[in-house]
């Protein structure tokens, strides 16, 4: 282990090193002959050191993915060229083998897997950063499915966090502007701590599940407790189909603006009214029954917000929604976002951005990707010196919504599922 | 000369120039006040005289206008009494919730810009000019949703409300449950089936919309006489006079949204809509169909399940009080008995259809 433990710090520290020098070498050439790098230079810059950095996470996996993913998601801090680069680390993790699973099942429910499984296919459904997905049937006959932590990833992800923590400071103490990767650093340290821990995500499944107990148009899987621990989760099996295949979703006979409709009223009630809710809904997560149900899949990355935080979201996003400059700037006050010079002309400039990206005056309720996009990217342009990470967080959330919209060719319409949902655009009454 | 008929959007969303801004607890917000000190509310320069001139070719024509009856309109709960009580005993959640929550709607009142309005022209037999009807879209939408949830730089009903219940209260504390309560109850299943399948469903649910504004908005004369009895009553309210007169802003601010739009849904009712298969039916039939089921849900379900709901909240913020059970027989006591009227005033149609 501690041989692994130093390659990994060399490949760490060597990587960090050649992105750097990346940056520094053109910077300084250029000084000295008394230019400026280019805007499609820097551009060049940022494209070939996201593909270092991910050409690592790659290799290493663990938390080196997680930290890609992490950037990919910081649009505020870093250029659209590492963003989108880094995004390829969602679906890139190559699965562990069947006999590596069996033992950590084994050894985490204590018992053999005949014992507790009838079937248990040797093939992943899904395999990620920390953990692998495989269908399987209990004795008893129920269908499950099983997500396994991968071995050691816990020492893994100690090792790289102290690593990445290192060259941080390095970078850090070298730089004279340097991107805030410490606080990026210390928030994925909170996030990995949830994720690696099975019994707190079936919690929030359970916890969710209960927000939703009365609505039939919402489907969280029931959790096996007595075939679940800290590494191993052991839920009930649903199927559907992935939220993003509008042809078959069409196929059943359903709508997919009112899916769409749907999912936007499940996230706007998680998030706005309940102040808890699962943050990661990219579409390997979500899925439709052929009822028109949405079926919510895995909630370790699932988010707690202060109290009083939602209202001031509903604030924000209402605000823009219907034009109201001077209610956004508020919104962005109660909300803790901060500019340098203390005062409010940054916010009534970035109010005014937002609202002036309709052309037609009206947004008919959308919040599209390109919206928070341009939110982030005036934030950038702008001295903003405090964006809340909570609210980074749900505008991740909403924007991969925004792509899955994109995706089903619909448009749903937020003021009207922060109204109490209602099916598609259609403003019944 | 005759009246004109036909506006631009320009002057339908146009205000007069006002000597004072209307400042609501440090907020700029529409309207403001003339040179003799009255309110003036916004976007009412060519607004008013337009559904003025509107309401009166329809009565040329021999006419009338739509009345939502008023007897149907439910009281609040807690009614104003009982709101006092709760208020003289330091139980001030229940009313801080309902506030809240009666800006928020007024808020999601904007929605009405997102209403898609199909080719009108091509629907009805008679000609539509010169009728609020051909000036949804242009004008009176937008006009009725920047009222209601603001415009740029001016707040608007959300905006006054909130402001009535801070000065009123002195900025207390938002209930965390408040958002709940508006998202908890979503319309359950697929899309209600047409009423009448054979006019098309977009004009359907356009004439829906409208149709349930319209209850919605004359129903909220009820809201404005509660609100401001206790907020401008100096025994519970910190600044009765701010917040009373900030109700009665919203009211005048109101008056045109109901006279559009009954005027709008009054002149389907005068007119002849063609069916999608090449036939015909009466608007009025249509109208009433709609006003009837309407009416029906907001006098009978819709305030037997906001009081059940509201009753179990009350009670729990009644245990908070010094004498619980006192207060709860004294908050019954002042209970005053509604039932909502047998008849909508729509029946015939309703029956037709």
């Amino acid at each position: 282990m501690r041989v692994i433990r130093i390659i990994r710090s060399l490949q760490i520290g060597w990587t960090a090193a050649r992105v750097w020098s990346m940056y520094k070498i053109p910077h300084w050439s250029k000084k000295l002959r008394g230019r400026e790098l280019s805007a499609s230079e820097w551009s060049v810059i940022h494209e070939r050191a996201a593909q270092k950095t991910l050409d690592l996470a790659l290799g290493l996996r663990g938390v080196m993915i997680k930290m890609c993913q992490a950037v990919a998601t910081r649009a505020d801090i870093f250029p659209p060229e590492i963003i989108d680069k880094l995004k390829q680390c969602h679906d890139a993790v190559p699965p562990k083998s069947f006999e590596i699973v069996r033992k950590i099942v084994e050894s985490e429910l204590g018992k053999s897997m005949d014992a507790v499984f009838s079937s248990f296919d040797p093939q992943p459904l899904a395999s990620a950063s920390l953990a692998q997905v495989h269908r399987a049937r209990l004795v008893d006959g129920r269908e499950v499915a099983v997500k396994v932590q991968y071995p050691d990833i816990e020492t893994i992800i100690r090792t790289d966090l102290a690593n990445m923590r290192r060259v941080c400071r390095v970078y850090e103490f070298f730089d004279p502007r340097p991107l805030p990767l410490l606080p990026l650093l210390s928030e994925l340290t909170r996030h990995l701590g949830m994720e690696l821990d099975f019994v707190r995500e079936a919690d929030c499944a359970d916890r969710v599940r209960e927000l939703f107990v009365d609505d039939p148009q919402v489907k969280i899987p029931a959790i096996h407790r007595e075939w679940s621990t800290r590494r191993v989760l052991t839920m009930e099996l649903v199927g559907g189909i992935k939220i993003t295949e509008k042809k078959k979703i069409e196929a059943v006979g359903l709508v997919p603006a009112e899916v769409l409709q749907n999912l936007m009223y499940i996230y706007v009630r998680m998030i706005l009214a309940a102040g808890f809710f699962q943050a990661d809904p990219h579409p390997g997560n979500l899925f439709v029954s052929p009822t028109g149900q949405i079926v919510v899949l895995d909630f370790g990355l699932s988010k707690e917000l202060p109290e009083g935080f939602g209202l001031g979201l509903f604030e924000l996003m209402f605000s823009l929604m219907t034009f109201n400059e001077s209610a956004m700037v508020r919104a962005f006050d109660e909300l803790g976002f901060r500019s340098k010079t203390g005062d409010k002309t940054t916010f009534v400039a970035i109010a005014r951005r937002m609202v002036n990206r309709s052309d037609t005056g009206a947004f008919e309720g959308e919040l599209t990707e390109d919206m928070t996009d341009e939110l982030f990217e005036a934030i950038r342009e702008d001295p903003v010196a405090e964006v809340p990470s909570d609210f980074v967080l749900v505008a991740r959330v909403f924007s991969l919504l925004s792509g899955i919209a994109h995706s089903l060719g619909s448009r749903a319409n937020i003021l009207q599922a922060m109204s109490g949902g209602g099916p598609a655009p259609s403003l019944e009454s | 000369m005759p009246p004109t008929l036909v506006y631009t959007p320009e002057q339908l969303l146009s205000s007069r120039v006002l000597a004072e801004p209307l400042i609501a607890n440090g907020v700029r917000c529409h309207g403001g006040f003339d040179a003799d000190g009255h309110y003036r509310s916004p976007r009412t320069l060519c607004r008013a005289p337009a559904i003025e001139a509107w309401q009166a070719q329809l009565s040329e024509e021999g006419h009338g206008l739509l009345e939502v009856p008023s007897r149907a309109m439910p009281p609040q709960y807690p009614n104003a009494a009982q709101a006092k009580l709760l208020l003289r005993h330091g139980v001030r959640e229940p009313l801080v919730r309902s506030l809240t929550i009666i800006s928020i709607v007024e808020g999601f009142g904007a929605i009405i810009r997102d209403v898609q309005v199909p080719d009108l022209e091509e629907l009805f037999v008679e000609p539509l000019s010169g009728t609020a009807l051909t000036h949804l879209q242009s004008g009176l939408f937008e006009a009725h949703a920047r009222d209601e949830s603001g415009y740029r730089d001016e707040g608007g009903h959300k905006q006054m409300w909130e402001a009535a219940r801070d000065s009123a209260l002195e900025n207390p504390h938002i209930p965390g449950d408040v958002l709940m309560r508006l998202m908890g109850r979503r319309s359950q299943g697929a899309r209600p089936a047409p009423v009448f399948p054979e006019i098309g469903q977009p004009l359907e649910r356009m004439l829906g919309f409208m149709a349930n504004v319209l209850v919605v908005e004359v129903f909220a004369e009820e809201t404005f006489r509660w609100g401001m009895d206790i907020l401008s009553d100096p025994e519970v309210s910190a600044a009765p006079e701010i917040a009373g007169d900030m109700i009665s802003y919203i009211q005048a601010d109101e008056k045109p949204h109901v006279e559009y739009l009954r005027t709008a849904l009054s002149e389907v009712s005068a007119r002849t809509i063609k069916t999608v298969e090449g036939g015909t039916i009466p608007g009025k039939q249509v109208i009433d169909a709609l006003m009837h089921r309407i009416l029906e849900q907001a006098t009978r379900t819709r305030p037997a399940d906001q009081r059940d709901d509201l009753r179990e909240n009350l009670a729990e913020s009644i245990r908070t009080a010094t004498h619980p059970s006192a207060l709860q027989d004294d908050f019954d006591a002042l209970e005053t008995p509604w039932a909502p009227p047998t008849r909508t005033g729509f029946e015939a149609a309703e029956d037709a259809a």
